[in-house]
């Protein structure tokens, strides 16, 4: 390519003794949305870190418009113009729209804070590339979506002529990628680049010019958009797609439309396996957050719940994992009234409970794989022996945990907090698993994981249903919940919003539901 | 076990040497601590114009070069031991127990008085009723702690602090007011009767059975948190609160039981003092075994394993302390110095390893 933008060369980074990009070339054009496609642990965002100076690269080199640039702070990524929106916000929650993108940046005088002209250039801008804020909203009071254009209206304010963006689709709405996708074209109109970071194949192929697909930190190819299909690019993130239900799997990692696909993973029965009515939680503050809730999951059946986060999803979980008390309503599993009784007889009674935040909820992290696998299950007669706890046997049901499940450690002594995020989702699934669940509890299984890993949790899945176990799947990916489940739930403000039969979802119509904005169907 | 595994176990081979580097970790910051530590003393020795290797020569032989001096260490170890299983055992809930003089003090009360009352029951009937009742004592006066913690979210560490002020009241009631001996010219219990006494072992000076309760102890404890579903709920909740409790473990009523147990341990320490040492209660006998346990406790990082052995080595540095004064005229303080000094660098070595390991 000729005068390109940006030119990263033999980009090498290391943590230890693990390779994390391993000699990494990245070209991207003027003009040109460059989509750097990749599963977790590819080694996308590492590589972005670079650029914009977060990470220190052990070699290699970086040139902007042809020439040498030397980056090693954020600051020094800024000044070289280049910008970048994470996937978490860095915004003071108090301050207006304006006073966040100003803040750092030189403003008139030590004295004199006049935000008249930096409002006017902020409007100039979002009106440009149609990122519509008001400059004097309070950020706090702004849903998700426009705070991510507030982050991006930050860099656009600092002169940013190549844009990075993380995963920046992860929560929202079908309607507002479509705007997201249509600013980023308007900004390669005005002469920018961005670079998207994403795992999604379907928003590469429908907002990018070009994309590099990378995997395990190296480079794997880099394609015009119009010498490329979905298959062709799943093949290249994910390697062989003929094992059986991979289309669903391929689905469910955004590189086909999850909405066309027929298959199923599950294996629905016809006895009714939970039964929930009039459910009302409270979170830890007293506030109803999910309020009255409905739901009759059966045997082998996958329901998901597709919600923009903090719509109750955490309560509505734990309730129905027995962690949280219920303040209204009835849960039954198998025919047994559950509410009132203690956390261990709900995991007694076979329900299981993915909590989403791994690391807060599920492991003991200085305990070992073994001592996790019996957490839980202290004491069942299952681990004892004459009323000690058996760590024999214990040891030899991890051994076989880890082969059967994958787990890839020193051996079953390995502490769980040394794992890889995928590895300590094998080990959580292998407690699950052993138990034989009758309700298996799911929260953004594959959240954090690499596509090795995610395939592996939707294989469970259907390992669990075809044994009658009832799923349910609470999930901001929607791609994940419209491609595996049987009936789509949207859950807003705590209550349904919406419900589809697997085949005849609409994403649009979810999203308007997740927002609040769809009509009323239960 | 039904079907064998499919495929071997993973890399064994991988997981040798790996765990010979873990240990390392483990033990070489440990030792350098100590080390450290001496090297600090031993200058700090050298500016009081005194010999630094007589001193350390004295504290460190004194306890294996006659018979004095090992019954003496040993005698000191028991004490500390239970004290550091006292603090330890709550804080592998997350819990700090600041009370062990107390609970000890109490324990020390509840055998002083089973002792005197029933003074005239033979050995077999009274001993481990003086035993027994130091025990209940102890976790009696933890349990109070524990039941203001578990119902009305009292901080722990307040409560076993305070209850320490009050349980120096009420012994100082007890062996002034209660079953005082006018002619000890020291607030003090009579004694108890004989048949209240550990028996001793070997010639003189004898070794007090206590020691034995001791070791079945260690064993027993060692047991029951490597083993038992209490005691792996405990270690659980210690290491992750949420998900103990997202895995149905009652984690405040379990915090509570780990305050009793050890209140239980302190009480039992303060009992086999009167029956083993004393042989009767009298103010000042919780020495400094608080503030020694949870130097020990401490050092252990969690290791139940560990303890006895970290409690053996500050009961020789506690004994050789006294003569390290005869000898070479340096402080008993001292002693004292280099047991913070180690507590200090191994605090240490815990963020130089972190940062080490990360590169």
């Amino acid at each position: 390519m000729e005068n390109p933008r940006l030119e990263m060369r033999g980009i090498v980074k290391t943590f230890g003794p693990v390779t994390a990009l391993d000699a990494v070339d990245l070209v991207v054009g003027r003009n040109e949305v460059h989509g750097l496609l990749g599963g977790n642990g590819a080694g996308k965002t590492t590589l972005m870190n670079v650029l914009y100076g977060l990470y220190r690269p052990n070699a290699g080199e970086v040139l902007l418009d042809g020439q040498p640039v030397s980056i090693g702070s954020p600051k020094d990524a800024i000044a070289a113009g280049v910008g970048m929106v994470h996937q978490t916000f860095l915004q003071v929650d108090n301050y207006t729209v304006t006073e966040n993108i100003v803040l750092g940046t030189d403003v008139p005088g030590p004295l004199r804070l006049d935000l008249t002209e930096a409002r006017e250039r902020i409007r100039e801008l979002s009106e440009r590339f149609g990122l519509t804020v008001d400059p004097d909203a309070v950020v706090e009071e702004l849903p998700v979506g426009v705070r991510q254009r507030v982050e991006i209206l930050k860099a656009l304010y600092r002169g940013a002529k190549v844009l990075i963006l993380d995963e920046p689709t992860t929560n929202l709405t079908p309607q507002e990628v479509d705007d997201l996708f249509g600013s980023m074209r308007a900004m390669v109109d005005d002469g920018m680049s961005v670079v998207l970071i994403t795992h999604k194949i379907r928003e590469t192929l429908s907002v990018c010019d070009r994309m590099t697909v990378m995997r395990d930190g190296r480079r794997v190819e880099t394609l015009e958009r119009s010498d490329t299909d979905a298959e062709h690019l799943a093949e290249k993130m994910v390697g062989s797609t003929t094992d059986p239900g991979a289309v669903v799997e391929a689905a469910a990692l955004g590189a086909v439309d999850a909405e066309a696909v027929e298959e199923t993973l599950s294996s629905v029965g016809t006895t009714i396996a939970v039964a929930v009515r009039d459910l009302v939680v409270v979170n830890d503050q007293g506030h109803e957050l999910i309020r009255g809730f409905d739901l009759e999951l059966r045997e082998g059946e996958i329901v998901g719940i597709a919600g923009v986060a903090g719509n109750g999803q955490v309560e509505l979980a734990e309730a129905l994992a027995g962690v949280r008390p219920l303040r209204a309503g009835s849960v039954e599993v198998s025919g047994r009234a559950m509410g009132g009784l203690a956390t261990s007889s709900w995991l007694e009674h076979g329900v299981a409970y993915v909590p989403e935040d791994r690391h807060r909820d599920g492991i003991l992290p200085t305990a070992s794989i073994t001592e996790n696998l019996v957490l839980g299950s202290q004491r069942s007669p299952k681990v004892r022996r004459f009323g000690l706890i058996d760590w024999g046997a214990a040891k030899q049901r991890a051994v076989d945990a880890i082969a059967e499940f994958s787990v890839r450690a020193n051996g079953p002594g390995t502490l769980v907090g040394d794992l890889s995020g995928g590895n300590i989702q094998r080990v959580i699934l292998a407690r699950a698993f052993a138990r034989r669940p009758r309700l298996l509890i799911l929260h953004n299984p594959t959240r954090g994981l690499d596509i090795g890993s995610t395939r592996f949790v939707y294989q469970q899945v259907r390992t669990a249903t075809a044994a009658g176990c009832a799923v349910l799947l609470i999930s901001e990916d929607l791609d994940e919940v419209i491609a595996l489940s049987d009936r789509v739930i949207a859950l807003y403000q705590g209550s349904r919003a919406g419900e589809w039969p697997h085949g005849s979802v609409d994403a649009y119509e979810v999203g308007r539901s997740m927002t609040g904005l769809g009509e009323a169907r239960v | 076990m039904t079907a064998p595994p499919a495929t071997p176990p993973a890399a064994p081979e991988a997981a040798g040497p790996r765990r010979v580097a873990d240990a390392l970790w483990l033990v070489v910051p440990s030792v350098l601590s100590v080390v450290a530590a001496f090297a600090v003393g031993g200058l700090i020795i050298l500016a009081l114009g005194q010999d630094p290797v007589a001193a350390f020569e004295s504290v460190l032989t004194t306890s294996f070069n006659t018979r004095f001096g090992t019954v003496e260490t040993l005698h000191k170890w028991v004490p500390v031991l239970l004290c550091a299983y006292a603090f330890a055992i709550p804080l592998a809930t997350g819990k700090f127990n600041i009370g062990a003089e107390g609970q000890l003090l109490v324990g020390a009360t509840g055998g002083v008085a089973i002792g005197i009352l029933w003074s005239d029951l033979p050995m077999l009937v009274l001993l481990p009723c003086v035993l027994v009742a130091g025990a209940l004592a102890g976790a009696v006066w933890s349990g109070i702690a524990a039941v203001l913690m578990v119902k009305f979210n009292v901080n722990e560490i307040l409560s076993t602090v305070v209850l320490n002020f009050i349980s120096f009241q009420l012994i100082d009631y007890v062996a002034s007011h209660v079953w005082p001996d006018r002619g000890a010219g020291h607030p003090a219990t009579v004694r108890v009767g004989e048949g209240a006494l550990l028996p001793g072992i070997g010639q003189a000076p004898p070794l007090h059975s206590g020691v034995i309760i001791t070791l079945v102890l260690v064993v027993a404890i060692a047991i029951f948190m490597r083993r038992t579903s209490t005691g792996f709920e405990m270690r659980a909740v210690g290491a992750n609160l949420r998900a103990a409790q997202v895995h149905g473990i009652r984690t405040s009523r379990l915090a509570g039981a780990g305050l009793v147990v050890g209140g239980a341990v302190a009480g039992l320490a303060g009992a086999i003092e009167v029956a083993g040492v004393h042989g009767k209660m009298l103010e000042g006998m919780q020495s400094n075994f608080l503030i020694l346990g949870i130097i020990v406790g401490l050092m252990s990082r969690g290791s139940m394993i560990a303890i006895p052995f970290i409690a053996f080595g500050i009961a020789v540095l506690e004994v050789g302390a006294g003569s390290m004064q005869r000898t070479a005229q340096v402080p008993v303080e001292m002693v004292l110095i280099i047991e913070a000094l180690i507590l200090l660098f191994l605090l240490l070595s815990d963020i130089a390893r972190a940062k080490l390991r990360r590169n």
